[in-house]
């Protein structure tokens, strides 16, 4: 028995130190070499939130100097009857591209990715794309919206929609992720009817059975949609 | 003769237990640092997993060219209101006579002309959100001016699939189409090549080629849609 002890304990002892030696060759193994792969992303994540936030400082700039231009010119009108023509002209066109507010009736459309994993091939068929808001956005104008805003960035004559995996980029706005907000003003009737026909936006119907995407939609008496934030500068067409 | 255990014996039994529980304590001590540790550091990793390197490559792509872009847009207001800071009635009717034009050309309201592309994409089975990626694709791709089969497009004219085919605003257009796309040419170019490079792929695809143009006229126009509904 006084034998037995000292054995048992050697026997834990090696236990414990292979339990060590395990431990320390699978922290080698897995997490050194994907340690590095963080440390690189983490510097892409850092670089992408330094530009986010100047792309963030701009677009306020821009708003704020499209305040002031338009305080200038009020004061320019109201002292010449051909500026105030022309300002009121301009008004118009500028509502009409997004560079204004606008409020009416419309609907909220709320678009949101399926759970992780519900896509087993490993596509990411249950995140939501740029292609999925271009298609509800461009369901929405062609029946009767009359201005159209997604998360707060509001379309104009010249958007475009970009982005990568469950990421949706608007024009030179920051990527946007799900849950997408896509808010319209115009013809709610027209607008609701054509959310609600089974045979439109067939990709992400299909999806929404398949993956779990959520598409919600509520209409409602007055909806708001901010000022076009960005830059609309186009250096190479001129009238012909 | 007492039932008490002598103290030598006592010492004996309490270091013979001592021992296996002390080694056993470090053993768990390590398996759980090692747990904390490896837990701590899966979790580092799964909460950037949702971004992998080609979508924050992508990201860092796409923001800094729209900084450049945003940068442009505040130079130039910054001098606009220079000028109507100066320049009183005068320098606002020159500024807003400017805008207007501006305006009607990216609302595709007056004909226009520039360097740009063209596109021609003929194939059995195409749709009207096959048209409608083919114009976002151009758009992203730095368009500033879009025609399809002479049918202007800006972002708000409808492209719907009917019956009889694909309409543009309206207007039924049918493949093939020959799509102009003013702006810059480097641009366009890389994307029309993407774009027909892709489609070539595609076994219903009969023609997909496009040519680079130093002026191209889009006489096609929009009509202006007054607000019915919505109020500024």
């Amino acid at each position: 028995m006084g034998r037995a002890q000292p054995l048992s304990t050697a026997l834990v002892a090696l236990v414990a130190l292979a339990v060590g030696f395990l431990l320390a060759g699978q922290v080698k193994a897995q997490l050194l070499t994907p340690s590095n792969q963080v440390g690189r992303n983490q510097a892409l994540i850092r670089s992408v939130q330094d530009l986010e936030r100047t792309n963030q400082a701009d677009r306020a700039k821009i708003e704020r100097l499209r305040a002031e231009i338009d305080t200038l010119e009020a004061q320019a009108a109201s002292q010449s009857q051909t500026t105030q023509g022309l300002k009121n002209q301009v008004a118009d066109l500028r509502a009409h591209a997004g560079l204004t507010p606008l409020h009416g009736p419309g609907v909220e459309v709320n678009l949101s990715s399926g759970p992780p994993g519900s896509d087993a091939s490993g596509q990411n068929r249950n995140l939501i794309t740029y292609q999925d808001v271009q298609d509800l956005v461009n369901l929405l104008f062609a029946s009767g919206a009359e201005g159209v805003a997604v998360s707060g960035r509001r379309i104009t004559p010249m958007s475009a929609f970009s982005g990568s995996e469950g990421e949706v980029i608007v024009d030179q706005g920051p990527p946007l992720f799900s849950p997408i907000r896509i808010v319209a003003v115009g013809d709610r009737n027209g607008m609701e009817a054509a959310l609600g026909d089974p045979n439109s936006l067939p990709s992400l119907r299909i999806r929404e059975i398949q993956f779990l995407l959520t598409l919600i939609v509520r209409g409602a008496p007055d909806e708001s949609l901010p000022a076009f934030d960005g830059s609309l500068e186009a250096p190479h067409v001129g009238p012909a | 003769m007492s039932a008490r255990p002598s103290p030598r014996r006592a010492r004996q039994r309490s270091r013979s237990s001592a021992g296996p529980v002390a080694v056993w304590l470090i053993a768990l001590l390590v398996a759980l640092v090692a747990t904390v540790q490896l837990r701590s550091q899966a979790e580092v990793e799964r909460s950037l997993v949702q971004a992998d390197p080609a979508t924050l490559a992508f990201s860092i792509d796409q923001l800094s060219r729209s900084n450049d872009e945003l940068v442009a847009q505040i130079n130039d207001l910054t001098q606009r209101r220079a000028q109507l800071q100066s320049g009183g009635s005068a320098a606002a009717d020159r500024q807003l006579q400017a805008e207007l034009d501006q305006l009607r050309i990216l609302e595709g309201l007056v004909p226009v002309h520039g360097p740009g592309v063209v596109l021609v994409i003929d194939a059995s089975g195409l749709t009207a959100l096959d048209l409608q990626d083919a114009i976002n694709n151009l758009a992203a791709g730095g368009s500033e001016a879009l025609a399809v089969n002479d049918q202007r497009v800006v972002a708000g004219v409808p492209i719907v699939q009917t019956a009889g085919g694909v309409t543009v605003g309206g207007t039924l257009t049918p493949p093939p189409w020959t799509i102009l796309a003013i702006g810059d040419t480097n641009r366009l170019a890389e994307t029309a090549d993407a774009m027909t490079q892709q489609l070539r792929g595609d076994r219903r695809v009969r023609v997909a080629t496009y040519r680079v143009e130093s002026d191209i006229v889009i006489r096609a126009v929009v009509t202006e849609r007054p607000f019915v509904y919505g109020v500024p």
